[in-house]
């Protein structure tokens, strides 16, 4: 039988007031226009739950986008979900945080680019960084769980002593250091933020050292960057396993990327119920489980724990979803990771050139995401 | 970081909270969730502020008729060490 979902990831926008880089968002977003409705979510957060999931991580784009997010919290909470906001923080006011903690909501984790103001403007393209120091104040004397997520990369890995003492200095319960996962407009952008060899090697230490620092203060939980890992990451707990995903206009999806993926067909919440696609749909069970997997994944011991890795990933990097992640060191396809790590290896990371502070953005070698969603 | 004594009044953690019922009680918190064994439910249930370290291993001394108390001090410190690491309870 089908285990249950544990988890709902509800992107319930594309639209967002930054346009970072990185984005792991789809190229192609959802415009507002096609948004599910207030009742249409509520439906959602009662199936889900009914299901057997525990945790909703609102995300999008920017949830504050959207107008009915109190609405929505308090909805998903009154089914007993855990409601996680996932935010850039810019669109909350100290009222509007008031509102979102009596709605009932359990955890919030807010996001920041840099330490250094100029450089988290940059990267997203807007001027929020002081607004998310604002925000910060606001949040941490609640009883809301406070997370604090920095993104890393190429370009700011190497001042990342500087952001962990930023993220201290905002006293989350709880520090997420991501390095950049290679999807959406951060795979349009992955010469230039995947960091060098040496950048991860110091990147580890500096973390393994303000963990130390930190232990039983705040916990510090990172994100290995899976280009340098032997084995692939364990994506999403397995395809089709722990996590469903549903975008702004209803698609569910095993995870945020899938869509890359072609020749599947994802069906939408406005036709069929969530069970019956966590449970029967094709798209959900074309790589559950270990019958569609090929060598060495099939015969593999790890493969109860990393599951084959990221379908997505196989697909971009080997032309082929079914492939064993190429990341992983015993994967046919992994001369192509290979190759990519010793271009990237071969310049140096030269900050410095790559964010102008004050010069446009044009003379930059990204492809920006700096479109926005009709 | 200050030591597990006995005048503690540990409490749960900024956002974990308990879900469902009875046997089926899950403690959630922000990136996941614990099913616990009774006592271990037991030990939780006391750490709501009020109770000092020193109470709660009493009543539950108390609750689960033991001839040792001091092997229940030992495990309840052991335990509340480990999720206070997780940061999923505070004293």
């Amino acid at each position: 039988m089908t285990e249950s979902p544990l988890a709902l990831i509800a992107e319930v926008t594309h639209r967002c007031p930054l346009h970072c880089v990185y984005c792991s968002n789809p190229l192609q977003m959802v415009s507002s226009a096609a948004e599910l409705t207030t009742e249409e979510w509520e439906n959602v957060f009662q199936q889900s739950a009914k299901l057997g999931v525990l945790h909703l991580h609102l995300t999008g784009g920017e949830p504050l986008a959207r107008e009915d997010l109190t609405r929505l919290v308090k909805s998903a909470h009154g089914c007993g979900l855990y409601t996680n906001l996932i935010t850039s923080g810019i669109g909350l006011s100290e009222q509007r945080w008031e509102e979102l903690v009596r709605a009932g909501l359990d955890h919030i984790q807010l996001s920041f680019q840099d330490s250094r103001e100029a450089a988290a403007n940059w990267i997203a393209g807007t001027r929020g960084h002081a607004k998310k120091l604002e925000v910060a104040a606001i949040i941490r004397h609640s009883r809301v769980a406070f997370t604090i997520n920095m993104v890393v990369h190429r370009q700011n890995v190497d001042h990342l002593d500087e952001m962990i003492a930023l993220a201290e200095s905002l006293q989350p319960q709880r520090l997420e250091i991501a390095h950049t996962q290679y999807y959406g407009w951060a795979w349009e952008n992955v010469d230039q933020l995947l960091p060098t060899r040496e950048q991860v090697v110091e990147s580890l230490k500096t973390i393994a050292a303000a963990q130390k620092r930190l232990e039983g203060k705040i916990r510090i939980d990172a994100v290995v960057p899976d280009y340098y890992a032997r084995f692939p990451k364990a994506c999403m707990g397995g395809w089709g396993r722990r996590q469903l995903l549903i975008d702004p206009k209803g698609t569910a999806l095993p995870c945020h990327a899938a869509a890359v993926i072609p020749g599947l067909r994802f069906e939408n919440i406005r036709d069929q119920t969530i069970g019956w696609i966590w449970r029967e749909s094709d798209s959900f069970q074309k790589f559950r489980g270990e019958s569609w997997m090929p060598e060495p994944c099939g015969s593999c011991e790890r493969r109860t724990e990393d599951f084959g890795g990221c379908r997505c990933q196989a697909f971009m990097i080997a032309g082929d979803a079914a492939a064993t992640d190429p990341v992983c060191s015993l994967a046919p396809m992994h001369s192509l990771v290979e190759q990519k790590l010793a271009e990237v290896n071969s310049r140096a990371a030269a900050v410095d050139d790559q964010m102008p502070v004050a010069s446009p953005v044009e003379q930059s070698q990204f492809r920006m995401y700096r479109a926005q969603p009709k | 970081m200050s030591d597990l004594e006995d005048s503690s009044q540990p409490r749960l953690a900024a956002g974990c909270r308990w879900v469902g019922e009875g046997e089926n009680r899950t403690l959630v918190y922000p990136e996941g969730a614990l099913r616990l064994q009774e006592t271990a439910r037991a030990i939780l249930d006391r750490c709501d502020g009020q109770h000092t370290f020193d109470q709660i291993v009493h009543e539950l001394a108390v609750a689960y008729n033991a001839s040792d108390p001091s092997k229940i001090r030992q495990d309840a410190v052991a335990f509340l060490e480990r999720l206070r690491q997780k940061r999923l309870v505070d004293f």
